[in-house]
């Protein structure tokens, strides 16, 4: 299925689901699990976890498709952004971030290539996004990329990249607003 | 902090903090509590959002085993009824969204996705004109409800957009007027329900406010759709 017929059939699953359809909510489980699966995997490290994640995410969803805005966000953003943060919140109740190796800037360029799975997502937004990350300097593009797909806040960041916790949040402010500039273009 | 940090104001950085998840403890929780109470910074966390999901796209996909979706169903409450989505606006905001074959798509995959199929299937319509799409139509066979939902239509400034039936024999019917702000249901009588069969048509012409005197389409008809069944 490509992008745009995934993403209306998300969408109009969405919209019945606050009428208490239960269908809906397994249509929509049955495009996105996958991939927010993965998603709470890479940040929680451990199967079980990943999966009680997983189901918060679509209770989650269950609640609040209501406040879900076709014409504000895309609909795997938004689903993107719950798990994200229901994987972070899971996180942070537990001492610290399960990743926690040592990050050298120069591991990034190699990670750099990763092939994109572009079936469910926008290969445009994702080709835009890519070339602004790659525009940051490697030590900046590192530490998001710990935040993003690690999960890790600022304070073990700082000690991931051995850098006073100071620097870190200049590093990733300073990312953040030339990714925004970019972005913008 | 540098200069170049200074080009953002603290609350979007704030956002970007947010959605980045960098932050821990009380600041998160601040944080989520701002964006929880004010809808201007709960929209910068959303810009935030759309800015960086696409990175998710270098996160593969790992098959779910099968009994977390009977944990999730076995927490949700007990079915409502499933004609909601009827009067949700939020479905129609979708669907008018959604362009061509895809809006048609769109409510097949309602039907075929969804609980129960409606005892009739429902016609939809596109009605357009001069390359633009003016409104969406569907019509439920089962209640005779006919819902109009603008898409790109653009209020007139003196004149009221109104809904034709047209059936086979070319005669207009008045259905009832219509808005550009928001959908409208329409009841349809059952003597007209049963002239939707066939090559029927929906069209919308712009009348006098409170509908044409006559009876009969007064003004220009700006955009018309063939009522198809799904």
């Amino acid at each position: 299925m490509d992008f745009d017929t995934n993403r209306t059939l998300i969408v109009a699953a969405l919209a019945r689901i606050p009428a208490g359809d239960k269908a809906a909510l397994q249509t929509v489980y049955r495009l996105t699990s996958a991939k927010l699966f993965g998603v709470c995997l890479r940040i929680l490290g451990e199967p079980s976890e990943a999966e009680d994640v997983l189901q918060e995410v679509y209770v989650t969803v269950w609640r609040k498709a209501a406040d879900f805005d076709a014409g504000r966000a895309s609909p795997l953003t938004w689903l993107i952004a719950i798990a994200r943060n229901r994987a972070i919140d899971r996180l942070r109740a537990s001492k610290q971030s399960r990743r926690m190796a040592p990050i050298e800037a120069a591991d990034d360029l190699a990670d750099s290539g990763t092939r994109a799975d572009i079936a469910i997502e926008n290969a445009q937004d994702y080709a835009k996004l890519h070339g602004c990350l790659d525009g940051l300097e490697g030590r900046e593009s590192a530490a998001l990329r710990g935040a993003f797909f690690d999960g890790n806040t600022y304070e073990e960041l700082a000690i991931r990249m051995n850098v006073p916790l100071g620097t870190m949040k200049s590093w990733i402010r300073r990312a953040m607003i030339k990714l925004k500039g970019c972005l913008e273009q | 902090m540098s200069d170049e940090t200074a080009q953002l104001p603290e609350d979007d950085l704030l956002a970007a903090e947010l959605a980045l998840g960098v932050l821990a403890g009380a600041e998160r929780a601040a944080a989520e509590s701002r964006a929880a109470r004010e809808p201007s910074f709960s929209a910068m966390v959303a810009s935030w959002q759309e800015r960086l999901a696409p990175w998710a796209a270098e996160i593969s996909e790992v098959p779910v085993p099968p009994h977390i979706w009977e944990r999730i169903a076995a927490t949700l409450p007990a079915e409502k009824q499933n004609s909601g989505w009827w009067y949700s606006l939020a479905f129609w905001r979708g669907l008018s969204l959604a362009t061509g074959a895809l809006a048609a798509a769109c409510i097949g995959a309602l039907i075929y996705l969804g609980n129960a199929p409606p005892t009739l299937s429902p016609l939809t319509a596109s009605i357009d004109g001069e390359g633009r799409r003016h409104f969406v139509a569907t019509v439920d066979m089962t209640t005779h409800n006919v819902a109009v939902m603008p898409a790109s239509y653009f209020p007139d400034a003196t004149r009221e957009p109104e809904l034709w039936l047209i059936p086979a024999d070319g005669k207009p019917h008045p259905l009832g007027m219509l808005r550009a702000d928001r959908a409208v249901i329409i009841k349809m009588p059952a003597d007209l329900a049963a002239l939707t069969v066939g090559n029927a048509v929906l069209a919308v012409s712009l009348e006098p406010p409170g509908g044409s005197p006559t009876g009969q389409p007064t003004g220009p008809v700006i955009a018309t759709g063939k009522l198809t069944s799904l």
